[in-house]
């Protein structure tokens, strides 16, 4: 059971006295290999006229995600969406991919937390980007100076409860349904896997960009 | 589990990669697509929209012509109206000057016509006279008297007359 719950080391590089590779990092590059594959079949043969069923389908779905964002940080942040888009999908398919008898790389902490790093760098790069260093300075001490420790706390607690957000629902559902298949291994889990595996995975990866598109937005303030 | 190490590092570095490959092969290539067709139908409109108003220009410049043209017509019909008219007083004056000269040269031949005959019967009632005069004298000297001789030639010659001046 703990077993389970255990990021294992998946191999070690044998350089600077060994570096385990966790099986988060692998699982991921199992996704991205899916992701990028399932891109360049489906991407090819794109045409203006006349579209596919598959290139509908697939337009729809980039530009649902994309008038989702631009409804969010502006039309002036169009470049931050392909970003977004990336990360939605790749915390989507970490999420269900449980599933498919991989453990969700979400569930490590190290993955979690390097999403959140990348969130917070993108956070405060938007707000420099826009308002310039002097603008962004100076919004620590807004409305009032006193308040300025709390803001540059902020800093570090966005991301952090992002991470641990994230890091808590799906390590929670793991956990459950880890305890459930020990328990009842027999048609009870299902109802419970679509809760668990598939609902609250796909609406963590949707409140994950949802709350850093948010938090962009206000840093551009 | 709950421990952080250079897995953090490795997964930055994916993620990154991800996101420049995802951006290359999907997000890229599908947007391009999308903001083409929306050039496309945007240029469709615009062409659409331009074309329109070309053919209200077309249209208007058309009626201002047809109007031009139909005024001229009535233009043109009323001096042709006109000019036949004209034309029609003029010819119908010219034929009655002729035709009241033709009548008069007619009467005058008539009344020369007449005349010369007139003048033909007095002489040839003279004529007739003489003979009848003659045969009266001859035949009738001693029957009658001079008077009836008279009377009688001036019966015939003024019947003669009259018949002459009835016709």
């Amino acid at each position: 059971m703990l077993e389970e719950l255990n990021c294992e080391t998946v191999f070690t590089i044998p350089i600077f006295g060994g570096i385990g590779v966790s099986e988060a990092v692998v699982v991921t590059w199992v996704i991205m290999a899916v992701l990028v594959g399932l891109s360049i079949i489906f991407v090819r043969n794109l045409k203006v006229e006349n579209p596919g069923r598959k290139q509908i389908v697939l337009e729809s779905a980039v530009g649902w995600a994309s008038d989702f964002f631009e409804g969010i940080i502006g039309k002036e942040n169009k470049r931050y969406i392909p970003y977004l888009i990336t990360i939605v999908l790749y915390l989507g398919v970490s999420n269900i991919i449980s599933l498919f008898g991989f453990k969700p790389p979400t569930k490590d902490l190290n993955v979690t937390a390097a999403l959140a790093i990348m969130s917070m760098f993108l956070i405060e790069y938007s707000g420099i980007h826009k308002n310039g260093v002097k603008h962004w300075m100076k919004h620590f001490a807004k409305p009032v100076p006193v308040v300025a420790p709390i803001m540059i706390l902020e800093i570090v607690i966005r991301p952090l409860s992002l991470c641990m957000r994230l890091f808590g629902n799906v390590l929670g559902a793991f956990v459950i349904m880890e305890l459930l298949k020990a328990i009842v291994p027999v048609l009870v889990p299902i109802p419970f896997s679509f809760y668990f595996d598939i609902f609250d995975g796909l609406l963590q990866a949707y409140v994950f960009v949802f709350l850093t598109a948010l938090f962009m937005n206000e840093e551009q303030e | 589990m709950l421990q952080l190490n250079v897995n953090l590092l490795f997964t930055i570095i994916n993620l990154v990669v991800l996101y420049l490959l995802l951006k290359k092969f999907l997000i890229k290539p599908v947007t391009d697509i999308m903001e083409k067709r929306e050039k496309l139908i945007a240029d469709g409109l615009n062409e659409a929209s331009s074309a329109r108003e070309e053919a209200a220009k077309l249209k208007v410049e058309y009626e201002a012509a047809l109007t031009g043209a139909r005024d001229e017509s009535v233009k043109i019909v009323e001096k042709a109206q006109t000019q036949a008219k004209a034309e029609y007083e003029r010819i119908v004056s010219e034929a009655g000057v002729k035709a009241g000269g033709m009548l008069d040269s007619a009467k005058a031949q008539i009344q020369l016509e007449r005349e010369q005959t007139m003048k033909a019967l007095q002489s040839e009632i003279a004529g007739l006279a003489m003979t009848a005069a003659a045969r009266i004298v001859g035949e009738k000297t001693e029957n009658q008297g001079n008077q009836d001789i008279y009377n009688q030639f001036l019966e015939e010659a003024g019947d003669a007359h009259e018949d002459t001046d009835k016709h």
